[in-house]
C-alpha cells in the first residue's frame, strides 16, 4: 500500500513526461491487450466453474454464484473414494522410484560413458517418449492377464516405464552440465563409481533429477488407461478411474465432482509450481522438450 | 604415427586413443534397458503378432487363439468404421493439436510480449493451470461446461440445448486445445526470446509496422518451433485417449471415435483384442512417423555441431 501512495505523486509529477518517456497507447496495443485478455477469459472459463461449483450446495454444470458450503469436499471423499486418492499415492510413489532410480542408473551411463550407438540410442528413447499408450495396451493386457499380474503394483511398475524414456532423457541433460572434475577427483582416490554418482553426481544433479520424478509423479497420478484396463479389482482403482465413475452414474452431482476433482488435481499442480519455483519459470520444459 | 606409440607401447596392444566400452558401464544400463525392452520392444512386437490372430477377452479363443494370416487385415481395409476412425481423428489431431494449440500458444505468446503485466501474467498462469491439470480433471470440466444447463449451453443462449451432442468432435477438440496451448505458448515464448533484438529494432528504423515486422521477421525465424510444435502436438493428441472417452465415450454414435478409442472398443467392449491390437499397430505406424520427424527436427540445431556423440 505505501509503495502505491508514494508511486502516485512521483507519476503526477512526471505527467508532462509520459507521452515520450511511457509506452505509447496506440491502436495496436490496445487491441493486442484486449484479443489476449479475451483468450484469458475464455480459458479461465472451465477453471471459474471448477472452483465456483466445488463450493456450491446446488452446482450444475453451469457457472452460477455458489451457495456457499464445504461439504462437497467430504462427500466427495465417501464411499472409498479416499481410498482411492491413497492407491493413486501408492501408484505414483512406486512408478516414480522405479523409474527415477533406474533412469538416473542410464543417465549417468550414457552422460559418461562410451557406448556403442550412443547417438541412436538415444534418440530412440527420445520417440518413446512420445510413443502413446494406448498402441500398446492390448499386448501389456494380455501379458499380464497371462501372467496373473492384473493388480496395484505391476501395474505401478509399469506405469513408472512408460515415464521411464522421458526421465532418461531429462537426467541425462542435467548429469551432462555436472563438470566431470569433482568425480575425476575422486576416482584418483580410489572410490569406486557407485559411491562417485550417490555422493558427487546425484547431489549436484539433484534438481534435474528431482524434476525428472515430477515429471513420472505427475505422469503417473494422471495415468487413466492403465489402471482402467490393468488393475481388475474395481476396488483398488486410483483416483483417476474414480472420477470416471461419477461422470457414469446417473444424475451426476456436479458439486461432488468438481470437489473431488480439486482434490485430485492439487498435488499434481503443487508440485509444478514446487518445480517451476525451483527453475524460476518453466525452463525445465521448455529445454527438456527443445 | 602417433597411435603407432601407443599402441606399442601397451603390453596387450588395445588402442587407447579411442575409448572402449566398458562391461562396467551395462550394470548402469541394463536396468533401464530390462524394462524398456520388455514394454516397449516385447509389447511391440507381441502385438504385430496379436494383430494377426482371432485373440477373444472372453470365450474359447481368449485361450486357444490361433494366427489367422491376414483375415483381420482384409477386415480393416473392408471396415468402414476404420475409415470413418481415421478421418475423425485426423480432423481432431490437425485441429486441435496442429492448428488449434500451436495457433494459439503462438497468439498467446507474441501478444503476451507487449502486453500490460497484469493480462500478461493472468493469461499465463491460466494457459499453464489448463495445461499442468491431469487429463481427467481436464475431461470433467470441459464435460460440465457443454452439457444442457451447463457454461456453453447457457453462452450460447438456449440453456436446454445439448452443445456436447450436437457438435461433440469440437468440444473434445477445445477440450484438447485448451490442455495442449500452454506447452505450446511455452515453447514460443523461449523462441521469441532467441530472436536477436537488433533485427526487430533495425526493422522499427525503418518503419515497419508490428504486423509487418511479425510476418517478414518473427514468422521465419519461428519457423522450426512452429514445426517442432506441431509434430509434438500431433504425438500428444495422437494418443489421448483420456479426454475423449471421459466426455463423450467415443459418441455421440461414432462422432468421436478417434482411433484409440476405436481400438479399446474393439478390444474390450467388443471382446474382439487381436483386431484391437492392430488397430493399435496401425496407430503406432502413424506415431512413428510423425514420431521420427519430430526426433529430427528436435535435434536439428545440434546437428551443426557435428553428429552428435
Amino acid at each position: 500500500m505505501t509503495t502505491a501512495a508514494q508511486a502516485a505523486p512521483a507519476a503526477a509529477d512526471f505527467q508532462g513526461l509520459t507521452r515520450v518517456a511511457v509506452r505509447r497507447v496506440t491502436a495496436p496495443a490496445v487491441l493486442g491487450n484486449l484479443i489476449l485478455a479475451g483468450i484469458a477469459v475464455l480459458f479461465a472459463l472451465p477453471l471459474l466453474w471448477l472452483v465456483l461449483a466445488s463450493v456450491d450446495k446446488h452446482a450444475s454444470g453451469a457457472i452460477a454464484i455458489p451457495h456457499f458450503t464445504l461439504s462437497n469436499f467430504s462427500s466427495s471423499l465417501s464411499a472409498g473414494r479416499g481410498t482411492s486418492l491413497l492407491i493413486s499415492l501408492e501408484l505414483a510413489l512406486i512408478a516414480t522410484t522405479v523409474a527415477t532410480v533406474t533412469g538416473t542408473l542410464a543417465a549417468y551411463a550414457f552422460s559418461r560413458r562410451h557406448i556403442p550407438w550412443k547417438g541412436g540410442l538415444l534418440l530412440f528413447v527420445l520417440f518413446l517418449s512420445g510413443v502413446p499408450i494406448s498402441v500398446i495396451i492390448i499386448p501389456m493386457y494380455q501379458i499380464f492377464s497371462q501372467a496373473g499380474w492384473l493388480s496395484v503394483v505391476p501395474t505401478a511398475i509399469f506405469i513408472g516405464i512408460t515415464g521411464l524414456p522421458f526421465e532418461i532423457w531429462m537426467i541425462k541433460n542435467f548429469i551432462d552440465a555436472v563438470p566431470t572434475e569433482l568425480e575425476e577427483a575422486a576416482r584418483v582416490e580410489n572410490v569406486s563409481t557407485m559411491t562417485i554418482l550417490r555422493r558427487v553426481v546425484v547431489p549436484l544433479a539433484a534438481p534435474g533429477i528431482g524434476a525428472a520424478a515430477i515429471y513420472g509423479f505427475v505422469n503417473a497420478w494422471g495415468a487413466f488407461l492403465i489402471p482402467l484396463v490393468l488393475i481388475s479389482n474395481s476396488a483398488q482403482q486410483p483416483g483417476a478411474v474414480t472420477v470416471y465413475s461419477f461422470i457414469s452414474s446417473t444424475g451426476v452431482n456436479y458439486g461432488e465432482i468438481a470437489a473431488f476433482s480439486i482434490l485430485y488435481s492439487l498435488p499434481v499442480v503443487a508440485l509444478y509450481l514446487a518445480m517451476g519455483r525451483w527453475f524460476r519459470g518453466g525452463f525445465v520444459l521448455g529445454g527438456a522438450l527443445k | 604415427m602417433s597411435s603407432d606409440t601407443l599402441t606399442a607401447g601397451h603390453p596387450e596392444g588395445q588402442r587407447l586413443d579411442k575409448r572402449r566400452f566398458e562391461w562396467g558401464s551395462s550394470v548402469f544400463l541394463l536396468p533401464a534397458g530390462i524394462l524398456i525392452a520388455g514394454v516397449f520392444v516385447y509389447a511391440v512386437i507381441y502385438s504385430f503378432y496379436i494383430g494377426l490372430t482371432n485373440l477373444s477377452l472372453l470365450g474359447p479363443t481368449a485361450v486357444a487363439y490361433n494366427f489367422t494370416g491376414t483375415a483381420n487385415l482384409k477386415r480393416l481395409v473392408n471396415d468402414p468404421f476404420f475409415l470413418h476412425s481415421l478421418w475423425i481423428t485426423f480432423i481432431f489431431v490437425f485441429g486441435s493439436g496442429v492448428v488449434g494449440a500451436t495457433v494459439i500458444g503462438l497468439a498467446l505468446a507474441v501478444l503476451m510480449q507487449k502486453a500490460l503485466a497484469p493480462i500478461r501474467l493472468i493469461t499465463g498462469a491460466v494457459a499453464m493451470i489448463a495445461f499442468m491439470l491431469p487429463p481427467v480433471t481436464i475431461a470433467i470440466v470441459w464435460y460440465a461446461a457443454s452439457v444442457p444447463g451447463g457454461t456453453f449451453a447457457r453462452i450460447f443462449g438456449n440453456p436446454h440445448s445439448d452443445p456436447l451432442f450436437s457438435a461433440p468432435l469440437f468440444f473434445v477438440s477445445a477440450a484438447n486445445t485448451w490442455s495442449l496451448a500452454g506447452l505450446a505458448m511455452l515453447m514460443f515464448v523461449a523462441a521469441l526470446r532467441n530472436i536477436p533484438r537488433d533485427i526487430t529494432e533495425a526493422a522499427t528504423i525503418e518503419r515497419a509496422g508490428a504486423v509487418r515486422r511479425f510476418f517478414t521477421i518473427t514468422l521465419p525465424l519461428l519457423k522450426p518451433t512452429i514445426v517442432t510444435s506441431a509434430l509434438l502436438m500431433t504425438l500428444l493428441s495422437l494418443g489421448n485417449f483420456t479426454i475423449v472417452w471421459l466426455m463423450t465415450g467415443g459418441g455421440p454414435g461414432t462422432a468421436t471415435t478417434i482411433l484409440p478409442v476405436y481400438s479399446y472398443q474393439q478390444g474390450f467392449q467388443f471382446n474382439h483384442l487381436g483386431y484391437g491390437a492392430l488397430l493399435g499397430n496401425v496407430m503406432l505406424i502413424i506415431t512413428a512417423i510423425f514420431g521420427v520427424a519430430y526426433v529430427i527436427m528436435a535435434r536439428g540445431p545440434r546437428r551443426q555441431k557435428g553428429k552428435p556423440a
